[in-house]
């Protein structure tokens, strides 16, 4: 029998299947992974660090860089946490804006991830058909916020500002749009028979393993966990708002790519309900907040489910207009720890598929 | 059937090429803006009254903001966005008491050299005496136009006053 040698192989940084500047090192024996050693650290800034130096409303453009794909939700569970240390309470409306504007944040990240998913599985055409889409969420939310990706919409006890005038109508027309252009994804991209040979019974991670290793996000309920917060510890108004949790059977990562895209279905229908009940709801976007923002000694922490999975921060404050300390607990990163059991004894090729079915974002990662 | 992919393929093409294209030729055409987009800074100068509110809002210490005392007021002399630091969050804009900070939809900032980036918004003397209507600020840069070469460094001419106050001065990059 032939004799091999195993030999070291550095998949990324900088390569587009390594969704950012992530590195692994990847120990072969011919096509065959024998261990992969995840080397990330590349795109770290210190975010923790830099909030000790700025006031708590300072550190909300910096929550945005994170994950720059779905700025509102980063905002949003920063927001959260230091409300809760000060005990301060969010206008409904601005509640309702803060699911509108997050729940489209997460859809404008389901459409990158299913598209560059599509991309390092072989497909550009799901890429740039979810490129399309996204750019009229993007657009959305550009009239909303004023920027595109890092949006800092959030504001501590509300949001930045209410709608403009006809946007709610908007949102609401490419809602009645969105369901054919999933199926169109779900038809080009779920419907491939190569994307399902690539994907099926690749990367299983078992329910229990996903549990023990605290996977989050689509990555657990793709091992058919029902885990999302905004079901099991409902905040804001998601008790108001009637969706399902689309879980995985298998556990691989065709059912990884394919609960994101069932997760863009529910995002429709909580959307239509967002847009129909904030209709009701007057008053304004933001609650009587002090201007120096000066949080009693103590601390909090506070989680929401983001697109990637759970984002939670860890807000301690001293007593002064800064924090004292900042920890995120980020959805991303905790999800990469299983990656080296999981790419053991896998090819090559597989990796890249593995890997993209995370669907991480170095932002967050690194943090 | 056979062929049956292609002529399907086909049809998309043929629909898309009738299409409105959404391609535009920039810089000859301009992308629409919405109303709130964050562009650049614009500070509308006869309402300011240099509280360096904007300055203290700011995360990233972008913006450097000089005024001397003429009278009992304060006046602005200079007003710099160190674009290069900006984070574009609005929050400057919110700070501002008296409604003269806005964001226009100017988004082409770039420049050829480093030291032209920052966006010198504001550079003039402070008068002497106070006057009582203010003249219509002819050198301040409040409108909509981007200055051709904005420079980075404040006029040496204005003498460094013991009542300058250096409100805005950004001596981090890092914000520290």
């Amino acid at each position: 029998m032939l004799k091999t040698q195993e030999y070291n192989l550095n998949l990324g940084p900088q390569h587009p299947s390594t969704h950012g500047v992530f590195r692994i090192l990847l120990t072969l024996d011919g096509e065959r992974v024998v261990k992969a050693e995840p080397i990330p650290g590349y795109l770290h800034r210190g975010v923790e660090k830099l909030a000790e130096a700025r006031t708590y409303t300072q550190f909300i453009p910096y929550t945005d860089r994170l994950d720059y794909l779905a700025a509102m939700l980063q905002n949003w569970g920063y927001v959260m946490a230091v409300e809760k240390l000060m005990g301060i309470e969010v206008p409904e409306r601005a509640e309702y804006m803060r699911v509108i504007c997050g729940e489209l944040s997460r859809l404008a990240s389901h459409l990158i991830a299913i598209g560059t998913y599509s991309m390092d599985t072989g497909g550009v055409t799901g890429f740039e058909l979810a490129l399309r889409e996204r750019e009229t969420t993007m657009d959305l939310l550009e009239e909303l916020t004023g920027s595109r990706m890092t949006l800092s919409y959030a504001r501590i006890g509300g949001v930045a500002a209410d709608a403009p005038e006809g946007w709610l109508d908007k949102v609401d027309k490419f809602m009645d749009k969105m369901p054919a252009y999933i199926d169109e994804y779900d038809g080009l991209i779920a419907g491939n028979e190569i994307f399902q040979a690539r994907t099926m019974q690749v990367g299983v991670i078992k329910p229990e393993t996903a549990i023990s290793y605290s996977l989050s996000g689509p990555n657990l309920r793709g091992s058919g966990v029902n885990y999302d917060l905004r079901k099991a510890k409902p905040y804001s108004v998601y008790d108001r708002i009637d969706f399902d949790v689309p879980l995985g059977t298998n556990g691989d990562c065709y059912d990884r790519f394919y609960c994101r895209l069932q997760e863009m279905r529910q995002i429709v229908r909580i959307l239509k309900q967002a847009v129909a009940q904030i209709k009701e709801v007057d008053g304004p976007v933001i609650g009587k907040v002090p201007k120096v923002l000066k949080p009693p000694k103590g601390e909090a922490y506070e989680e929401i489910e983001s697109s990637k999975g759970i984002i939670g921060y860890y807000v301690v404050s001293d007593g002064s207009a800064k924090p004292y300390r900042i920890h995120v607990r980020r959805g991303s990163f905790i999800n990469l720890g299983y990656l080296d059991e999981l790419l053991r004894g896998v090819l090559l090729a597989d990796v890249i598929a593995i890997l993209g079915s995370l669907d991480i974002i170095l932002g967050e990662v690194d943090c | 059937m056979f062929g049956k992919g292609l002529v399907k393929g086909l049809v998309i093409t043929w629909k898309e090429f009738w299409t409105p294209k959404v391609t535009i030729q920039y810089p000859e055409e301009q992308p629409p803006v919405p109303e709130r987009f964050h562009g650049r800074l614009s500070i509308e100068v006869d309402k300011c009254i240099a509280c360096g509110m904007c300055v203290n809002a700011c995360p990233n210490k972008v913006i450097e903001l000089k005024k001397q005392k003429v009278g009992k007021k304060q006046f602005l002399t200079d007003y710099v966005q160190n674009v290069q630091y900006c984070l574009f969050c609005g929050l400057c804009v919110e700070a501002c008491p008296k409604d003269a900070l806005h964001f226009t939809a100017i988004f082409n900032m770039n420049q050829y050299f480093y030291d032209n980036l920052p966006v010198v918004l504001v550079q003039r003397e402070a008068p002497a005496e106070p006057v009582e209507k203010e003249e219509p600020a002819a050198k301040a840069g409040s409108g909509d136009k981007v200055k051709p070469k904005p420079k980075a460094k404040v006029d040496k001419s204005v003498p460094a006053a013991a009542s300058e106050v250096a409100a805005g001065k950004a001596p981090d990059k890092e914000g520290q």
